[in-house]
């Protein structure tokens, strides 16, 4: 059941004014523009710490080496330094400062989604644990052993004071965000909001995810058709919301979301949740299939999801546009992997140029047709980003460009 | 900004407090409900009721309980699950068993560690293929649900289903969160005009604590240990025990007003 009334575009107008975005395949927005254009992908070999699997990760460097200041030390964890990486590219610090003195700290949202949050943390904490099973006082951080750690952090280092809210729905945490903040928005919550996304790699995801034998022991190769599973990532990405913009990269034209009401850790067979959000999403935008130019799939590259997104696909669009996944490139970034994909689509949007999947050689006759195997120059008017997860959790989120 | 919204039905689980009777027996100051306990989910089989992971157990009864007085079938409204711990057994078994036995990591438990893993079993279970969505805010988990509730019901038709709940923790986690009850209310929220609404209120942005009217003594100590219970002064208000108004103050961010709207 998506909503059934109608929101007039004029009326409810929310625009992207800032983003930002660092995973393994770059830290800023040029550092990953170069990385699509010259086909490199951020993915390694693991090289994990505690973790022995023979696998391929997305690992961010020098998370590490980030050190807190004092009064930020009750926040200290990977989740964190990888956000506060995140903060520090593209002037977004800066670009939320300006929006603090626009708005007021009072009136800003900030809505962050997240899966790991600082459960790296608590597992090291564990590891440590001495025989009077207590943590040791190092691990002693109230602020950092919940999943609002990385919301509650964000607010603090840029100053908000609005609404703060995590949104932890697995892989579409960070892609229901937007929705979220265009609700407190339109609510007048809020008149501004910044959204993002924070996950981290741990032995909880990588562990987990092989216990559920759904990693490849290779890169990963999305909608390929010796595609053996997915490959984990890590990332932090942001972005800023505004109702009346002094400069756009792009509108949130629609969202749609719904659930599969069908099993805690595979997708519906059909897809009926992924498209349930993905015709929600256009119904809200107002557009029908064929206005939109390009589609970043969730692709995680594992033999049944792909499979399911493109079915799911091919039931909305009867002609279905150019897609592809960019997880080649930065690894699945589970909470991180909506806004991820959202800076993915909105650089789609800004550049006219449309990724295709890495390590895309021989697709399966189902998606030939439309999943791209070479990036193609074209200057397209909407973009639909797609993120799915566990709990049967699905997200459609449409951009459409200013002035189209 | 005021948000009008009416309230079509509530529930709540807790030691003591099995459900909305109970809750209005200790508005009463008649005590807790120690001899009763919650009616068992609907939702699920004898055999997934004792599978269930600790956060399905702890929020099912609550949030069917509101839906019944709804008058609504589960699957019909949109459902915000909000709780600032999530599942702690299973964060126990999780990082126990990864700093011990990593290869040994149950596949089914760790699936059932994500934070929405009660909210989609909620989908499942009830058939839910709408919105259904897991939020937190720590100890803020209350006032970020209803945030999440106000917006969606000035935005959508649907009505929304809130749970909010938080449960004990087990090992070295319970230094950090000492919470030794656990509880679970909810409340089915839908914009104002329904004839057959519980109570109709009206929500203001606020920033400071105002001073609620003070609960009978089990409550008010239920609101000193689960963060969750923090909402009791609202449930309060919604079964009529006070006038209101009530506030729901952030640790970090805005706060809540709540009051019955002046006609």
């Amino acid at each position: 059941m998506i909503c059934d009334d109608f929101v007039d575009q004029d009326e409810f107008p929310v625009h992207v004014t800032s983003m930002t975005l660092s995973c393994a395949a770059g830290q800023g927005l040029a550092a990953l523009r170069q990385a699509l254009a010259e086909q490199r992908s951020g993915l390694r070999t693991n090289d994990f710490p505690g973790c022995e699997l023979d696998t391929w990760i997305g690992r961010v460097s020098g998370v590490e080496d980030i050190r807190f200041d004092p009064d930020l030390a009750e926040y200290d964890c990977r989740n964190n330094r990888l956000a506060l990486i995140g903060l520090e590219q593209d002037g977004f610090v800066q670009a939320a400062e300006a929006l603090r003195k626009r708005y007021g700290r009072e009136r800003i949202a900030c809505v962050i989604g997240t899966s790991t949050a600082g459960i790296g943390t608590t597992e090291a904490a564990y590891r440590d644990l001495g025989e009077d099973e207590h943590f040791d006082p190092a691990y002693l951080l109230p602020r950092v052993h919940t999943p609002h750690t990385s919301a509650a952090f964000v607010a603090r280092v840029l100053g908000l004071n609005g609404p703060v809210v995590t949104i932890s729905t697995a892989c579409s945490s960070s892609a229901k965000v937007f929705a979220t903040a265009a609700r407190l928005v339109d609510a007048g919550l809020a008149d501004a909001a910044v959204v993002g996304g924070v996950d981290s790699l741990c032995l909880s995801v990588l562990y987990g995810f092989h216990s559920l034998e759904l990693v490849s022991d290779q890169p990963c190769r999305p909608f390929d058709r010796a595609r053996k599973g997915l490959s984990l990532g890590e990332g932090a990405g942001f972005a800023i919301l505004e109702k009346t913009p002094e400069q756009s990269l792009g509108r949130l034209l629609g969202w749609g979301e719904s659930s599969d009401a069908h099993h805690m850790a595979s997708p519906h067979p059909e897809g009926a949740g992924a498209g349930a959000a993905m015709a929600g999403a256009l119904k809200r935008a107002g557009l029908d299939p064929q206005a939109i130019g390009y589609i970043n799939c969730h692709g995680t590259a594992t033999p049944l999801n792909d499979q399911v997104e493109a079915r799911a696909i091919r039931r909305i669009f009867p002609t279905p546009p150019p897609a592809a996944s960019t997880k080649g490139w930065t690894g699945h970034t589970l909470g991180a992997a909506g806004i991820a994909e959202s800076v993915f689509s909105l650089l789609a949007l800004n550049d006219g140029y449309l990724p295709a999947g890495l390590n895309l050689t021989e697709p399966e006759p189902d998606w030939e047709d439309f999943i791209l195997l070479e990036p193609v120059e074209k200057q397209i008017d909407a973009v639909l980003s797609n993120s799915f997860g566990f709990g049967g959790s699905n997200c459609a989120l449409i951009f459409g460009r200013e002035g189209a | 900004m005021n948000i009008d919204f009416d309230i079509l039905g509530a529930g709540i689980c807790a030691p003591g407090l099995p459900d909305w009777e109970a809750l209005l027996t200790a508005l009463a100051g008649r005590g807790l409900s120690e001899d009763r306990k919650a009616q068992p989910s609907a939702l699920l089989s004898p055999r997934e009721r004792r599978r269930a992971p600790a956060a399905v157990k702890l929020s099912f009864a609550a949030a069917e309980q509101a839906c019944a007085m709804a008058g609504l079938e589960p699957a019909e409204p949109v459902a915000v699950f909000s709780s600032g711990m999530g599942d702690l057994q299973i964060t126990d078994y999780m990082c126990r068993t990864l700093a011990e036995q990593p290869d040994l990591l149950s596949p089914t438990r760790f699936h059932n560690s994500v934070h929405n893993a009660a909210s989609g079993y909620w989908s499942i279970g009830a058939g839910a293929t709408g919105d259904v969505t897991a939020v937190s805010g720590w100890r803020d988990s209350a006032l970020v649900g209803l945030l999440e509730c106000l917006s969606r019901i000035h935005h959508e038709q649907q009505p929304v289903l809130l749970v909010v709940y938080d449960d004990v923790a087990c090992g070295p986690m319970r230094d950090l969160w000492p919470t030794e009850q656990p509880f679970c209310a909810a409340m089915v929220m839908a914009r104002p005009g329904n004839s057959a609404a519980v109570s109709r209120l009206q929500a203001t942005v606020g920033r400071d604590r105002d001073p609620h009217d003070e609960l009978p003594e089990p409550l008010q100590a239920r609101i000193v240990d689960n963060p969750a219970a923090r909402i009791l002064p609202l449930m309060a208000l919604v079964a009529g025990h006070t006038s209101g108004p009530v506030t729901l103050a952030g640790e970090q961010g805005l706060s809540l007003e709540f009051q019955v709207p002046i006609p």
